[in-house]
């Protein structure tokens, strides 16, 4: 895994933001999810700081974190700033900005009408890759999950949030992207949108209103070897206390499989590693870090 | 380079009257005449091959119909060509979701073997964060692992945005993989479905999955947002891909493009023109292609879809024809069967 780690580590870039890919361009999501590995696996690393300043640098006067400057609408990774910013006193500032961005947007809803055939209900509010179009699964639960972190858990955005997750739970258990039952049919769940919605209620909700959704990822999980379905998954299963003992198998397995692919992008690569870092899920994930003997001890 | 301005469509109009006058094979009407010669798009070839099932010589019935079609070593010669299959979800057991992958197969060996420089996969799915699981369970992993070729995950490439050549939507621009831009030829490998917003879903439907979901979103709400028919219409014409491979060998009927049923179809449709090809599709599936909003607007724009101005190479419509079940309460199925 230090392999992996220093894999991590070379994608640094001048400037402080960390690259998709071997020495490409840094990307805000990527420098995030490379701060919220290195706080939890290093955090005495010279590459915090600089990842810290480099994504308050391509932070947005109203709080945003966009993918790109000329792509202020795809404010998703957001969240992933606030997580990210966790550890670093000196950007609180920058974090509570990203919080009041987050508590202030929404995703674009409407009215039920009983004649759409969607099933789904789309007046209540979650969050959205995009701006001005509907709030999705995932993007709904990181924005629980960063909130929760910085103590907004009795917030209404978060109940509201809350009952939308469970109001797109699929009736047999699971999660996809976020369309439940449409003209009709009930669509297939998938394993990394059922994991991070998880995580979001973990914590939130009595485990009855979400035991078919474990059981399925729970039967899905041995059978996946890829990182954002198996990392998903893992911190989803951890949330609920009910992460398996070859967890670290198969991440390890997943890890050697890179080749296959031509080499994970960091975002993919960091989501992989974090259950070895939040053995209770991605809202334990430390605050402050520790090193990575500790945690290699306790994954 | 992918990103071409001026458009055409392989062949001469000259050409392409010369060898339909000589082969026989279209009746030319003076009306149809006239329109061929007044439209940007006046006509178009499309090739249908017939296929009994996915272990057959798919490559050589593709390089069949690219030798119909006019595509020669010639063109494709040095040439990087990125073949852009439809992957959306999986499930266990079943053939009619995504592209096969011995249909990928043979479309790199066949493209190869004209010698083309390097064949690249890529597609960025709408549903599925998670692209190298849908990858590795369509089995479209093994064998490109097995033959080597690269595979690009559209969904998160870095992106190269560019004015929007069609102006159907309210998007002024469209944001596209960076990496196109290194690309010579696009091929759009799409499936043969029924669609429960659009009616049909084929080459030009199939392009949704060449934008990120970085700048898009899953599933792509950016574009349903503006209007799938019109986003279809836009995509095509700003990209304007090269040619297009349909797998109808098992297709998917009723409530596509996930929860329909699987059709054995044993068709693959091919050619130059996306809104020809898939106007031919859709009459092999019974459906009539005016009917579907997006080909509708596309005729004589992007391309002809009237059964006149599209050649038909290979087998004919009639002998594949079989009416794909639609669902009455879909509105986008109402009224679309071919009478």
């Amino acid at each position: 895994m230090i392999d992996y780690l220093g894999k991590l580590k070379n994608r640094s870039r001048p400037n402080g933001g960390f690259s998709v890919l071997p020495n490409g361009e840094d990307r805000p999501d990527a420098t995030a999810w490379a701060a919220i590995i290195l706080a939890a696996s290093d955090s005495e690393s010279g590459l915090l700081n600089p990842a810290w300043s480099r994504l308050a640098a391509t932070q947005l006067r109203d709080g945003r974190v966009s993918i790109a400057p000329d792509h202020p609408d795809a404010f998703w990774p957001t969240p992933l700033a606030i997580l990210a910013w966790e550890p670093s006193p000196d950007h609180q500032r920058h974090q509570s900005r990203a919080v009041q961005f987050l508590l202030q947007t929404s995703g674009k809803h409407w009215a039920k009408n009983p004649q759409s055939p969607l099933r789904h209900d789309p007046s209540l509010k979650g969050w959205p890759w995009i701006d001005q179009t509907h709030s999705w699964v995932e993007t709904t639960a990181l924005a629980m999950i960063a909130l929760h972190l910085v103590g907004h858990e009795g917030h209404p955005r978060l109940e509201e949030a809350a009952k939308m997750l469970l109001d797109r739970q699929l009736p047999r258990g699971g999660w996809n992207y976020g369309n439940t039952i449409v003209f009709g049919q009930e669509l297939r769940p998938s394993p990394e949108d059922t994991g991070a919605a998880l995580s979001a209620l973990a914590g939130r909700v009595p485990q009855t209103f979400v035991s078919r959704s474990l059981d399925y990822l729970m039967a899905e999980t041995p059978k996946l070897r890829t990182p954002i379905a198996l990392g998903w998954s893992l911190l989803g299963l951890a949330g609920w206390e009910k992460a398996p003992v070859q967890a670290e198998d198969w991440i390890m397995e997943t890890l050697h499989r890179e080749g296959r692919f031509g080499g994970y992008d960091t975002p993919s690569l960091c989501l992989l590693l974090a259950p070895l870092f939040a053995p209770r899920g991605l809202k334990e994930l430390p605050r402050r870090g520790k090193n990575l003997e500790t945690a290699a001890a306790q994954a | 380079m992918a990103f071409r301005i001026t458009t055409r469509d392989g062949w001469t109009r000259r050409e392409f009257l010369l060898a339909t006058l000589a082969g026989g094979a279209l009746a030319v009407s003076g009306a149809s005449l006239f329109r061929w010669l007044s439209l940007p798009y006046p006509y178009s070839q499309t090739f249908i091959g017939r296929v009994d099932s996915y272990g057959s010589d798919l490559r050589s019935i593709i390089s069949l119909g690219l030798r119909e079609l006019g595509v020669s070593s010639a063109e494709v010669k040095g040439k990087r060509i990125l073949l852009k299959p439809n992957l959306v979800e999986t499930h266990e057991g079943t053939d009619h979701i995504n592209t096969h992958p011995l249909v990928v197969r043979g479309a790199v060996e066949a493209f190869l073997s004209l010698g083309a420089e390097r064949v690249y996969v890529g597609e960025g799915p709408g549903h599925r964060r998670d692209t190298l699981d849908v990858l590795e369970e369509s089995g479209l992993g093994e064998v490109l692992f097995e033959d080597r070729i690269p595979f690009i995950n559209l969904n998160y490439e870095e992106g190269k945005t560019i004015p929007n050549q069609g102006r159907q939507t309210r998007l002024a621009t469209l944001t596209f993989p960076k990496i196109f831009q290194e690309i010579d030829w696009i091929v759009s490998v799409a499936k043969l479905k029924t669609h429960h917003w659009t009616g049909a879903t084929l080459s030009m439907k199939n392009l949704f999955g060449a934008m990120p979901g970085i700048y898009y979103g899953w599933p792509k709400n950016v574009l349903h947002q503006a209007g799938i028919h019109n986003s279809i219409l836009d995509i095509t014409a700003t990209l304007q891909p090269h040619f297009a491979i349909v797998d109808g060998i098992v297709g998917m009927e009723g409530d596509g493009p996930i929860m329909g049923t699987p059709v054995s179809m044993g068709t693959i449709v091919m050619g130059r023109n996306l809104p020809a090809v898939d106007a031919t599709c859709c009459r092999t599936m019974g459906i009539d292609p005016y009917k579907i909003r997006y080909l509708q607007k596309a005729d004589g724009w992007l391309g002809p879809i009237h059964e006149s101005s599209i050649q038909q190479r290979g087998e004919l419509i009639t002998a594949v024809q079989k009416p794909f079940s639609l669902v009455p309460t879909i509105p986008s199925h109402r009224g679309i069967r071919l009478l």
